[in-house]
């Protein structure tokens, strides 16, 4: 079985309960640690969406569009983006710098990084110490757009898409599945009260608009 | 899991001392005896966790007050498998409708859980919910919730005693301890 595929369906939540429930099945989580991240949130009752948004934050001389980054979580109700870290240290440099380059951009978004060491006391908090080891993380969250339009706006991505289908990822499971494979196992995930799109463009949009965003 | 007969062995580090939790525990106690003056309050403690704290702050506070308990769910359980959604395992005896609650917790870490008992308790239109809580694990929060009364900010580290466990051991510590790593990784 492909890993993302793995973690398509959110464990503990089985297919038939969100059926019951009325929800569509979950997004194709890159790694597990997101999987069990959202399941964590699932159970408190706190509305989630798995990479909504894509903010560019890097551009050439010419204004071209040289890097985005999409943080993992975004939690509507408390207004917070979350990026879990869940990888080596070495690693965990570059997304450091890639956030720190985010908060100067997009002053008003808030944004919690989840280091590895935060996880696992989560872990150990709520006696799952066992799954740590199938924990470790990726770094898929970057990507340059390479072919991508350049656009001053940050991207809405479908919810659920996942990372995959994005250019440049440069995590262990870049090789699992081809693009095109990868993105039709991509879906929409379970929303308590999900905003609309539009919504959240003008959220961004305003943010971008506090930074003075490089017109392109 | 793998424990110490006297516990004590599995703590690296003392991080409060029984003299300091006491001496803490009376501060807070003063400071909700005057601000909770001439009011109806109920202090609401959620197990198992805050029962060494509530125990010991109740009799701090010289005003007369309810007591109430109450259990949530955690995440994980004792089982492998999610349990699915929070669930309120125990819930109040008495009403609190037009009390002012004061939520009396053992620790704030995440605060999924303090946000959630919060909105459960809103449902119950008390006069005013506010939170008192021994420890402060800020380094660790995802939701954002203003603390009214807040023992120690204690560092990201893995504590226990004085009510707070680590597989359901350890609660019975006078003090509170950083656990050492051998005791959660065997």
């Amino acid at each position: 079985m492909d890993r993302r595929e793995q973690f398509q369906q959110r464990p503990g939540q089985a297919a038939d309960e969100e059926t019951s429930r009325g929800r569509r099945p979950g997004p194709a989580f890159a790694h597990a640690s997101e999987a069990e991240f959202a399941r964590i949130l699932d159970f408190y009752q706190v509305a989630w969406e798995y990479e909504p948004q894509v903010f560019p934050i890097l551009w050439d001389l010419d204004g071209n569009l040289l890097e985005s980054f999409a943080p993992d979580f975004y939690l509507p109700d408390l207004e917070l983006f979350v990026e879990l870290t869940t990888l080596q240290q070495r690693l965990v440099r570059k997304k450091n710098r890639k956030v720190r380059r985010l908060r100067e951009l997009y002053p008003n978004l808030r944004i919690k990084l989840f280091y590895a060491r935060d996880f696992r006391a989560l872990m150990l908090k709520y006696g799952r110490a066992a799954l740590l080891s199938e924990l470790s993380g990726t770094l898929g969250q970057v990507s340059p757009h390479q072919d991508e339009s350049p656009s001053a706006e940050p991207q809405n991505r479908p919810i659920g898409a996942g990372r995959a289908g994005r250019k440049g990822v440069d995590i262990d499971l870049a090789e699992s599945a081809a693009p095109a494979e990868r993105d039709s196992k991509a879906g929409p995930g379970p929303h308590y009260e999900r905003r609309s799109r539009g919504a959240r463009r003008r959220a961004v949009r305003r943010a971008a608009a506090a930074a003075q965003m490089p017109a392109t | 899991m793998r424990v110490s007969e006297d516990l004590v062995s599995d703590v690296a580090e003392v991080l409060l001392t029984e003299e300091q939790i006491a001496a803490k525990v009376a501060e807070l106690g003063k400071r909700i005896s005057d601000d909770y003056a001439g009011r109806e309050l109920t202090l609401v403690s959620v197990l198992k966790g805050s029962l060494p704290f509530m125990a010991d702050l109740m009799r701090r506070i010289s005003l007369p007050l309810r007591i109430d308990l109450m259990e949530v769910s955690s995440y994980g359980g004792t089982s492998t498998e999610s349990s699915g959604l929070v669930r309120i395992l125990k819930d109040l005896s008495a009403p609190i409708d037009g009390r002012d609650v004061l939520l009396v917790e053992d620790i704030i870490d995440t605060g999924l859980t303090l946000n959630y008992l919060i909105r459960y308790l809103k449902g119950k239109n008390p006069n005013s919910i506010k939170v008192c809580s021994l420890l402060d694990k800020p380094a660790r929060r995802l939701v954002e919730i203003p603390l009214d009364y807040v023992g120690f900010e204690i560092p990201d580290a893995f504590v226990v005693g004085y009510g707070l466990d680590f597989g359901e051991v350890y609660r019975n510590l006078r003090f509170v301890g950083v656990l050492r790593p051998e005791a959660y990784e065997s």
